[in-house]
């Protein structure tokens, strides 16, 4: 299997889980920087487990509006345009680009 | 033949190391193609103990003429405002530096420590360290914001951690050969002509900063330093990536993040943990901007520029 084919695989279980309702920590928003580092030990922890990343992560489908700043991942800085794909080490998963997660910076 | 005198104060030598280094010109060159006289110089100088003191007082009396004196590191003053914990040739060093500062022709700090207290000054500052003529931002430092040298102009700082070598070595010859009244200073007395463009300017990944691609992880090729490492290289002035360092590279070509050296806040949030080599955010936007770009900009410029980067732009390149 590819890394494109393996991508889109991991792609639509994020999808179907998303869409199917998984509750996911999307606040508080990760605002400060140990915000930031508290959720990124958290992520530590749970390694490869794919379900826990998305929960501590706080994914959504769609874009979260916080403090007046739209916070999609197609402008997050961790989100590669071409590959479709979140590089902060520590989520390293396939994205859209109208999903959202707490850590968005830009 | 210009005299020069080269003292230390609460410093690690790292400045001393640089100017050893320097290549255009040489420490050498200063001496024999610039008839610069190097009286005496921590790691050079012959003199000790008492000739050294004698040497010393010559030039505080006004019977040795001092063209250039040259002071790298802080001036201690602790403890409790005396500089005794800071002693040099029988006396605190701080009365040296009053002494040779009323003498001299021309003041020249050099390094970030001797310019605005550097790391030893960094809270709280157990040393009592500060500059020669600012503490961090503040104007005023150890010898008052409104000194003069004999020649007329304030302490000339050559910033940095260390500075770099030729900054050291082309201004001590642009005051050694009657050019120093021509020298233009910054708001921070740095020569203008090294501290007016910034660290970001030649840095090979501009590139990746301008479609905001980041490097998120130490050792990627591709990717700008500034977005989540801690670059501080769009708001430090310095030419780190015009006049490179061992006239190979600098520290953003190598994948170092710059840490803003040249800048009088430096070491940045008093070296609180988690905030070196990570960018700083407040709601996920950078804590510090680049210089002369604000909230908004910043935020429609990102979203625009990243839409349009290039495929090549996420891939791994030399940036060397």
């Amino acid at each position: 299997m590819t890394t494109t084919e393996s991508n889109q695989e991991v792609l639509e279980e994020i999808r179907s889980l998303l869409q199917g309702g998984l509750e996911t920590e999307a606040f508080p928003r990760a605002d400060t920087h140990d915000a930031v580092m508290a959720v990124i030990s958290r992520l530590r922890v749970a390694g490869d487990d794919l379900k826990a990343k998305l929960v501590i992560g706080g994914f959504t489908p769609h874009p979260v509006e916080h403090g007046g700043i739209e916070q999609p991942c197609e402008t997050c800085m961790y989100y590669l345009v071409h590959r479709r794909f979140c590089e902060l080490p520590e989520l390293s998963v396939p994205v859209e680009p109208e999903w959202s997660c707490r850590l968005w910076r830009i | 033949m210009a005299n020069l005198l080269w003292l230390q104060g609460g410093a690690c030598s790292g400045n001393t190391m640089s100017f050893l280094n320097a290549e255009e010109p040489s420490a050498c060159d200063l001496v024999t193609d610039f008839g610069i006289n190097v009286l005496w110089h921590p790691s050079l100088g012959l003199e000790l103990g008492e000739n050294l003191q004698k040497m010393l007082l010559a030039l505080t009396s006004g019977q040795m003429p001092l063209d250039i004196f040259v002071f790298e590191g802080t001036v201690v003053n602790a403890p409790n405002g005396t500089g005794e914990w800071n002693r040099f040739a029988g006396r605190p060093m701080r009365d040296w530096v009053t002494d040779l500062c009323k003498v001299a022709n021309f003041v020249v700090a050099v390094g970030d420590c001797a310019t605005w207290g550097g790391i030893p000054a960094t809270a709280p500052n157990p040393t009592e360290s500060e500059g020669l003529q600012f503490l961090k931002r503040d104007h005023g430092g150890y010898l008052g914001k409104d000194f003069k040298s004999k020649a007329g102009l304030p302490v000339i700082n050559i910033p940095g951690c260390p500075a770099h070598p030729d900054w050291i070595t082309q201004i001590v010859v642009a005051v050694a050969t009657g050019r120093g009244g021509e020298l233009s200073l910054d708001e921070f007395q740095r020569p203008k002509t090294f501290f007016t463009s910034f660290t970001q300017t030649g840095c090979t990944r501009n590139m990746h900063f301008a479609y905001k691609v980041s490097a998120t992880e130490f050792g990627q090729r591709k990717g700008c330093l500034f977005y989540d490492l801690g670059c501080r290289g769009p708001m430090t002035h310095s030419p780190c990536n015009r006049i490179l360092w061992n006239r190979q590279s600098s520290k953003t070509r190598a994948g170092m993040p710059c840490m803003g050296c040249t800048e009088p806040e430096f070491p940045f949030f008093d070296l609180a943990p988690g905030t070196v080599f990570k960018t700083q955010t407040v709601m996920g936007v950078p804590k510090d901007m680049p210089t002369g770009v604000d909230k908004t900009g910043y935020i429609k410029l990102t979203a625009a520029a990243k839409a349009a980067s290039p495929r090549w732009a996420e891939e791994d390149i030399f940036v060397v």
